[in-house]
């Protein structure tokens, strides 16, 4: 029986470190930019799409191949994202922004509905058995899953701290307009973090597509548990999007052993209630700003 | 201006009295011709003119030439209502074909009772429509009775202790309430439980569960997506059972999306015999008219549907609502279609007969 329960904590770890990588773009783009970004959720989908549309005849390049200009791209519309539509806003009212990145989730997710139809797509992996670890199950891309959750997160807490680059980021976040004074290139800075949360968002996409389906709205359906995330761990804060994914992952999991599974999502999003009423500002409570 | 009224006003009074000179019967129909249904839309329409050829060439309805007017519902919920405001309010017709999914045709069938209009169905199988009310009829079974058959598929197979899960929504939570009874009714153990939700990505944790009662059987009622994820996720994790489904999840998507997880997967589906008289007869006509084209799914439905109405409106007193639903009923019992016996009951509903599907080297074929 205590398998069971290290089987759905396992469940929960591998579910929270997708969510993390959603979660994580999210909390950087409000970092800095002071908006929620409603069309990331698109990136995460098109991540996928591209990935299949690289993978499929006309191209078919393999798998791990394909992973690369389909990540570039997605880096290109997180970038054109930024560049057409919320640089022009972004001395302009925050509601327009807001409502700028809603149309734009609308627009991308409809292009993908344009070009791939709405009905399910999959990669053609060959199933196989998971593989068991003391009598957990695992499957590969599940340990794939993880592995690379934890490369994105030590690459990307090597650049925060050990590089010029990234303390620069992390000075942009606290003050804008004083790193500029400071002398900070606000461009590359900008580009930094579009970059970022784009690779974050579509490798997190293709893993979770590798895992099950591709489906239009498969990002829109992922970036409520991303919110989540960032609300929990603290608006603006990495490492708290990281806690905060981990934290609903595992919450939710672990409730269908008690619960009628459908209402895992309430067990997930009572809980984080429940917090947020002691500690407002999330788990690591702070006024915004990448750390 | 004067003479722009005045032009409109006499067109529309020559279109009226064109329509009643001409000796018209009418009925409406909400059908999806555009939108995500748009590609069964068009068969349920050449089925439907195939039989109005028909009735017409044998003499109309009392001399009258019989018409469907078609509305589009761009295959939305919302389409569906504006569709059949207007044929109620616009045309005035007393019967309206409703439109497929069961979604769209429980939006449109409180207007239809409210406004005293028959409404009649060919393709929606959700238990929930059998409460729509008096004026409201579908010739395509319930799935109440699919329900019982799975019942029976889980008792001939001799499991006496099945886990149940089903997707959770209103069509799922019914189907499994019939399950449910049906199989305990029968001595049928259920030894866990459990709705999963629709649309997920992720049922490792579901299917944990379901592992740890150590069932021989689960009773899997749902869709083709949920229903591939789940068969999917459950080979991943070593969990070898026998998989019961409807009807719902009977598509080629579903092994194409599951692959070698869904092998051996057995399932219910409403049937009806090929080797009729009246199948063999509407299968010729079919060719006939639409050379090369095969039937379309649920084809035979809509053309049962528009040969009991026309058959309703020929013995009905008048054209009105409420003569025309009595003669429905009238007619109904004993009437064999393509589609088998399609007598009403109180609710509305008509019976079926149960065929039985199972997934064997990635092909759909009958369970024998």
């Amino acid at each position: 029986m205590t398998i069971y329960y290290v089987q759905l904590l396992t469940n929960g770890i591998i579910a929270g470190s997708i969510y993390a990588m959603f979660a994580v773009g999210l909390a950087m783009v409000y970092g800095v930019f002071k908006f929620i970004n409603f069309s990331h959720g698109e990136l995460i989908t098109w991540g996928a799409y591209l990935t299949l549309m690289f993978s499929s005849p006309l191209f078919s390049l393999p798998l791990y191949f394909a992973v690369i200009p389909a990540l570039v791209i997605t880096v290109g519309i997180g970038l054109a994202q930024d560049f057409f539509v919320y640089r022009p806003l972004r001395q302009s009212n925050p509601i327009a922004i807001l409502i700028a990145s809603i149309g734009l989730s609308y627009l991308l997710r409809n292009v993908i509905r344009l070009c791939w139809g709405s009905d399910l797509q999959t990669f053609d992996l060959t199933l196989s058995r998971g593989l068991i670890f003391w009598g957990i199950y695992i499957t590969k891309t599940q340990i794939l899953m993880m592995l690379s959750a934890l490369l994105f997160f030590g690459i990307l807490y090597f650049l925060l701290t050990k590089t010029l680059l990234g303390k620069s980021l992390r000075a942009v976040s606290d003050n804008m307009e004083l790193s500029s004074i400071m002398g900070i290139n606000m461009k590359k800075v900008t580009c930094t973090i579009w970059v970022l949360a784009s690779v974050f968002a579509g490798s997190g996409g293709i893993l979770l597509a590798l895992d099950t389906n591709l489906d239009p709205m498969m990002g829109m359906n992922n970036l409520i548990k991303a919110f989540a995330a960032v609300l929990l761990g603290g608006a603006g804060n990495i490492w708290g999007a990281l806690i905060g994914g981990l934290f609903i992952g595992i919450a939710e999991n672990i409730s269908v052993a008690f619960i009628s599974p459908d209402y895992k999502d309430f067990i997930a999003f009572g809980l984080i209630f429940i917090l947020l009423l002691f500690k407002p500002r999330g788990i690591f409570g702070i006024a915004g700003g990448v750390r | 201006m004067k003479k722009f009224i005045f032009s409109s006003i006499s067109i529309l009074f020559l279109i009226l009295i064109g329509s009643v000179m001409a000796g018209e019967i009418s009925v409406g129909s909400v059908t999806p011709l555009t939108g995500k249904l748009a590609v069964y839309g068009e068969g349920f329409q050449q089925a439907m003119l195939l039989a109005v050829d028909e009735i017409n060439a044998a003499g109309g309805i009392k001399g009258n030439t019989f018409k469907i007017v078609f509305e589009d519902n761009n295959s939305t919920s919302k389409g569906s209502v504006s569709a059949i405001r207007k044929l109620i309010t616009i045309d005035k017709l007393p019967l309206i074909f409703g439109p497929a999914a069961s979604s769209n045709f429980l939006a449109v069938c409180p207007i239809a009772q409210e406004n005293k209009t028959i409404l009649l169905g060919a393709e929606s199988a959700a238990a929930a429509i059998s409460k729509c009310g008096s004026y409201v009829f579908r010739v395509f079974p319930s799935d109440l009775l699919q329900g019982i058959g799975v019942a029976e598929l889980t008792n001939f197979l001799e499991y006496k202790e099945v886990v149940l899960t089903y997707v959770n929504n209103d069509w799922g939570v019914g189907l499994a309430e019939v399950f449910k009874t049906e199989f305990t009714k029968a001595g049928g153990k259920i030894i866990d439980e459990l709705p999963h939700g629709e649309g997920k990505t992720d049922y490792r944790s579901e299917i944990l569960r379901m592992k740890s009662k150590n069932p021989k059987a689960i009773v899997n009622l749902t869709y083709i997506k949920e229903g591939a994820t789940i068969l999917k996720q459950a080979y991943e994790t070593g969990l070898n059972v026998q998989w019961l489904m409807g009807s719902a999840s009977k598509s080629p998507k579903l092994v194409e999306l599951a692959g070698k997880a869904s092998e051996g997967v057995i399932g219910t589906y409403p049937t009806f015999s090929q080797e009729t008289s009246q199948y063999k007869a509407f299968k010729t006509a079919w060719d006939k008219k639409y050379p090369g084209k095969k039937t379309p799914i649920f084809g035979e439905y809509n053309y049962d549907m528009v040969k009991l109405t026309a058959l309703a409106l020929q013995s009905a007193a008048s054209y009105g609502s409420d003569d025309i639903k009595a003669a429905l009923m009238k007619v109904s019992k004993g009437y064999i279609g393509t589609t088998g016996d399609k007598s009403f009951d109180e609710n509305g509903d008509v019976g079926a007969s149960y065929g039985r599907w199972t997934i064997k080297d990635g092909n759909i074929t009958d369970y024998k």
